[in-house]
């Protein structure tokens, strides 16, 4: 029997209220693919749950009392299969590495709802993103950045917003590269994208990802959480500007705490909130968008140093060499 | 839960509540499973009582009990057979309005509703989507479930996608699929799609009342002589099936020569008059009701009592089907085939071979697709295609996961899918040979010298029945044509006086029903138009004149005519409109030719959709010096009435211009398919 319906689990588990990532996806990775583990699975009890299966006798309750709803997943998981999304669940083996190698899996998104050809998962990635306020200068880096990942075949992943994270996105597709966008909200309401980015869907240069329940609107609080999957999607993270709160500089800033590069653009420091994210140890990019080597805190660089030497990095500085 | 296993405390509920005494067999023997959370397919003939399978645990379980089902009349039906017993059930359909729609899903997510009835597409419609999640859902039922199987005669592609649908819910969450008439073919493929969570119940389909018969004639001729003379002894009302809708008018037609009281049923005419003759046929105001395949599912009269086909049909399941709705109150019905062999073949072979679109029509559609998203309108004036093919594509594109449908802000978008396979027409292969495999069963069943229902059951996967006994073959008692110099002379005095309906009633409009001359390709007027038209551009013969003033005078008194003009010539010149001068001579009336087109038009036949014929033309007619039509009867003249755009259009001027009545008169009506 085709096992379609294992898919209707996943959606209804990844989102039961106050149930973690983490208790789903020690389920997904104890029953994997099949499905029938999952219907014996949802035969139990809360106890039951508890002593066979470890889950937390709070998240087991949970589970036990959503029993009833699951055969309304059903009708979402088809509808979402009859307009064209796919779903990747963390224990799959098409999931995407980088995610789990960045976010943990027990934090990684137990459930990703796309449209688009998933292979380009495999290719390297790297996020560009930045400020919905950018100027033309601004813009221009970002295409310079784009352009410069498509040359270098990488998948610029970006998170549809306005300013740079657009900009990213046609950017690279202007030389035919390709492209992940991260929505702030569910896949079924974003609508106006699909339209505009159909025959790059089509041609397999964009892939739309969603990691909310798929009718959920736009809501910052999406838009905020999307970002560490922005970060989490990407090997490397550029940003040609940022100010000094809000998404990017969140996202920025845990990411460096992570040990995670972070790639910003200096401008001679005449961005205040770039720099600031150089101080606390992101990489400085030349006005080339290639990376200043041997940049010393401060500030300034030391021209005699600049080639083949081992940057002095500050102590405390978690990037790896 | 409400049940308890054991039959006859349910026995007494089930007295209780819908006021039966007992289950058969069958009907607990599904019911208990059901309770058990197993799935189901049962086949059952017509009348068995297949619905109280489910509206019985419906009763018991704590949920929503969903029935995915084909016909808004079916499901009104079963509503009101539910509301006699009170049991709280509902339709969504498309017929009622959005807010309707809406209140019911509201009532059903507060759990005021047992029963829900629905059809395959409210699985597209955004509001039904937002809201199911809310539902609190313990079973689902699938109505006529041979109409997820390709083979089934039935086919409809959103039923396909139930398959999947299935697949999706939970393990032990029980479903019930029924239908009455599933051969081995379609069992075995429904149980293939639908996976091995399904176990058959199949009953035996032998209906021990249904008297069966076939009559060979050696022409069409002999199918109307037989009616004339044998109709009125047949004893009831009931159905006569036609191959085309031309031929659904004729018959009728031929019938009210006689004096007998029938009424023609297609899919051209109004909903509202179909709905008017069903309730007719209902209430036995007619002797019957001559039909295409148009009249059917929806029609749950218990007392039909003969159903004669004047054109075999393309299976002996299509058969089954159709004869299945006589007698189901179980008193005797007659079941005539009126069966020419050297003809009648021609019809059904060619739906087999135009079954499905050219492949070239598949390509066009893909390549506007990988341009663009399209909603259905867009999509199909982009191509320009036929309705009824453009909606075989697009259920073929979508079964072949090329295709899918979007929504986006309530309306439906199609798009490519990303990695879509290549066309693969392997399965319409397979489906033609099929198709012509089950028409040959069909020919021996009109050939048979052995039992007819006995052949049927055989033929259905009931191989359990015994003879009939009651059969021409088992008789050995024959139909007959009758030898009848007058009553043939009759029908070719009726076939020279007989004149075609034109069906062009709308609200908005003053413009009626009109006539035509003559179909086009049933004698030689549509030669003599063709030639006239794009060949000699002579004027018509005197012949066409003389036919097309019997053609009036048949319906209509010259005295309430006030005035007669003529839709303007697209290409082909003055003929048209000499004709309609000539006519008006002849008749002392007076002649305008003031309807005149304000921009070029294309010839409507280039166009095969009708949302381009209707762009074609819109507002294209102005009518000159409105004053003399004011108040006034028109008789509007036109060469061929084919899809009627044209002349509703420009009865649509008219109306506006001030026109009172606009009758529509054509020298020949097309002879459009079949339903």
């Amino acid at each position: 029997m085709k096992e379609l319906n294992r898919d209707t689990y996943l959606i209804a588990l990844s989102h039961i209220q106050d149930v973690s990532t983490k208790t789903v996806n020690g389920i997904l990775k104890e029953f994997g693919s099949e499905a029938g583990a999952y219907a014996n699975f949802f035969e139990l009890t809360a106890d039951e749950m508890l002593s066979k299966h470890n889950i937390p006798i709070e998240e087991a309750v949970k589970i036990a009392e959503f029993k009833s709803q699951l055969p309304n997943f059903a009708f979402l998981n088809d509808n979402l299969v009859n307009q064209g999304f796919t779903m990747v669940a963390a224990s799959d083996s098409n999931y995407p590495a980088n995610l789990i190698n960045n976010l943990g899996y027990d934090r990684t998104p137990s459930i990703l709802y796309l449209k688009g050809d998933i292979e380009i998962f495999k290719e390297q990635c790297i996020a560009i993103v930045g400020s919905r306020d950018a100027n033309e200068d601004d813009l221009n880096y970002t295409a310079l950045l784009s352009k410069k990942a498509t040359q270098e075949f990488k998948v610029v992943v970006s998170g549809f917003a306005k300013g740079v994270d657009k900009k990213a996105l046609d950017s690279a597709l202007e030389l035919n590269g390709k492209s992940i966008l991260v929505l702030p909200q569910g896949i079924l309401t974003f609508k106006s994208g699909i339209n505009e980015y159909y025959k790059k869907i089509l041609s397999g240069d964009v892939l739309i990802l969603s990691t909310f329940y798929p009718t959920a609107p736009w809501l910052v609080k999406l838009a905020m959480a999307r970002n560490a999957y922005i970060y989490g999607l990407a090997g490397e993270i550029y940003i040609p500007k940022t100010n000094d709160s809000g998404g990017t500089w969140a996202g920025a800033t845990s990411g460096i705490k992570k040990g995670r590069k972070v790639y910003v653009r200096y401008l001679d420091g005449k961005l205040p909130a770039n720099l600031k994210l150089i101080e606390l140890g992101a990489i400085p990019l030349d006005e080339e968008g290639d990376e200043i080597k041997g940049f010393v805190r401060g500030g300034k660089v030391n021209p005699k140093k600049k080639k083949n030497i081992k940057p002095p990095y500050e102590e405390g500085n978690l990037f790896e060499n | 839960m409400n049940f308890s296993f054991n039959r006859e405390v349910e026995e007494k509920r089930l007295k209780d509540i819908f006021g039966f005494s007992k289950f058969y067999d069958t009907q607990w023997d599904v019911i208990s499973k059901v309770m058990s959370n197993k799935r189901i397919l049962l086949i059952e003939k017509t009348g068995f009582g297949k619905s109280l399978c489910y509206q019985y645990p419906a009763t018991c379980l704590p949920g929503l009990t969903i029935v995915i089902s084909p016909l808004i009349a079916l499901m009104r039906d079963q509503k009101k057979f539910l509301d006699k017993y009170i049991i709280p059930a509902a339709t969504i359909n498309s017929g009622q309005t959005p807010e309707e729609n809406k209140e019911i899903i509201d009532k059903a997510t507060r759990g005021e509703i047992k029963i829900l009835y629905i059809a395959p597409e409210r699985q597209g419609n955004t509001t039904w989507l937002e809201n199911i999640l809310n539902f609190n859902i313990s079973f689902v039922v699938i109505d006529e479930a041979h109409c997820i199987s390709t083979w089934g005669h039935d086919f409809r592609p959103y039923y396909r996608r139930i398959i999947n649908l299935i697949d999706r819910f939970p393990a032990n969450f029980p479903v019930l699929a029924t239908t009455a008439t599933a051969t081995k073919r379609v069992q075995k493929d429904i149980e293939e799609q639908i996976g091995s969570s399904f176990s058959t119940i199949r009953g035996n389909l032998l209906r021990n009342n249904l008297y069966l018969n076939v009559l060979k004639v050696e022409s069409e001729e002999e199918k109307f002589l037989w009616l004339a003379e044998n109709i009125s002894k047949l004893d009831g009302s009931g159905i006569i099936y036609t191959g085309t809708r031309a031929n659904s008018e004729l018959f009728s037609r031929w019938l009210n020569f006689h004096g007998v009281n029938t009424a023609f049923y297609n899919a051209t005419l109004e909903s509202e008059e179909r709905i008017e003759i069903e309730n007719g046929f209902m209430d036995n105001k007619f002797k019957c009701v001559v039909s295409t395949n148009a009249l059917g599912m929806g029609i749950d009269k218990p007392d039909i009592r003969f159903i004669i086909h004047t054109q075999i049909t393309q299976s002996p399941v299509h058969y089954y089907q159709e004869i299945g709705r006589a007698g189901r109150d179980g008193k005797p019905a007659k079941i005539i085939l009126l069966y020419n062999p050297s003809k009648d073949s021609d019809l059904p072979l060619s739906f087999i071979e135009s079954a499905k679109p050219d492949t070239n029509k598949y390509y066009k559609v893909i390549e506007a697709l990988r341009e663009e998203r399209h909603t259905f309108t867009t999509l199909i004036k982009k191509v320009d295609l036929k309705q009824t093919v453009f909606r075989v594509i697009i259920a073929d594109l979508i079964d072949m996961g090329i295709v899918v449908e979007t929504i986006e802000n309530k309306s439906k978008k199609y798009e490519i899918k990303f990695n879509a396979p290549g066309l693969n027409f392997d399965m319409h292969l397979k489906l033609k040979e099929a198709k012509l495999l089950e028409f040959g069963e069909m020919l021996f069943y009109a050939n048979t010298q052995s039992c007819r229902m006995n052949f049927l059951c055989n033929y259905l996967g009931d191989n359990s029945a015994d003879d009939c006994l009651i059969c021409d073959n088992d008789l050995k008692i024959f139909e007959k044509v009758p030898a009848n110099d007058s009553l043939a002379e009759k029908l070719s005095y009726f076939k020279e006086n007989y004149f075609p309906e034109i069906i062009v009633e709308s609200s908005g409009s003053n413009i009626v029903n009109g006539v035509a001359a003559d179909f086009y390709g049933f004698s030689n007027t549509g030669q003599i138009i063709h030639k006239a038209k794009y060949e000699n551009h002579a004027e018509f013969p005197e012949t066409i004149l003389f036919r097309l003033i019997a053609a009036f005078d048949s319906k209509f008194d010259v005295n309430e005519i006030d005035i007669v003009t003529v839709i303007p010539p697209t290409i082909s010149g003055d003929i048209v409109a000499n004709l309609a001068k000539q006519f008006s001579e002849k008749l002392g009336l007076k002649f305008s030719r003031d309807l005149v087109k304000t921009r070029v038009t294309q010839p409507q036949k280039v166009f095969q959709t009708n949302y381009n014929k209707n762009e074609n033309i819109k507002n294209a007619f102005e009518f000159l010096n409105p004053g003399q039509i004011l108040g006034k009867t028109v008789l509007l003249i036109d060469d061929v009435f084919d899809s009627g755009v044209t002349i509703k259009e420009a009865g649509r001027v008219l109306t506006r211009c001030g026109a009172a009545k606009i009758i529509p008169l054509t020298i020949a009506k097309t002879v459009t398919g079949v339903d």
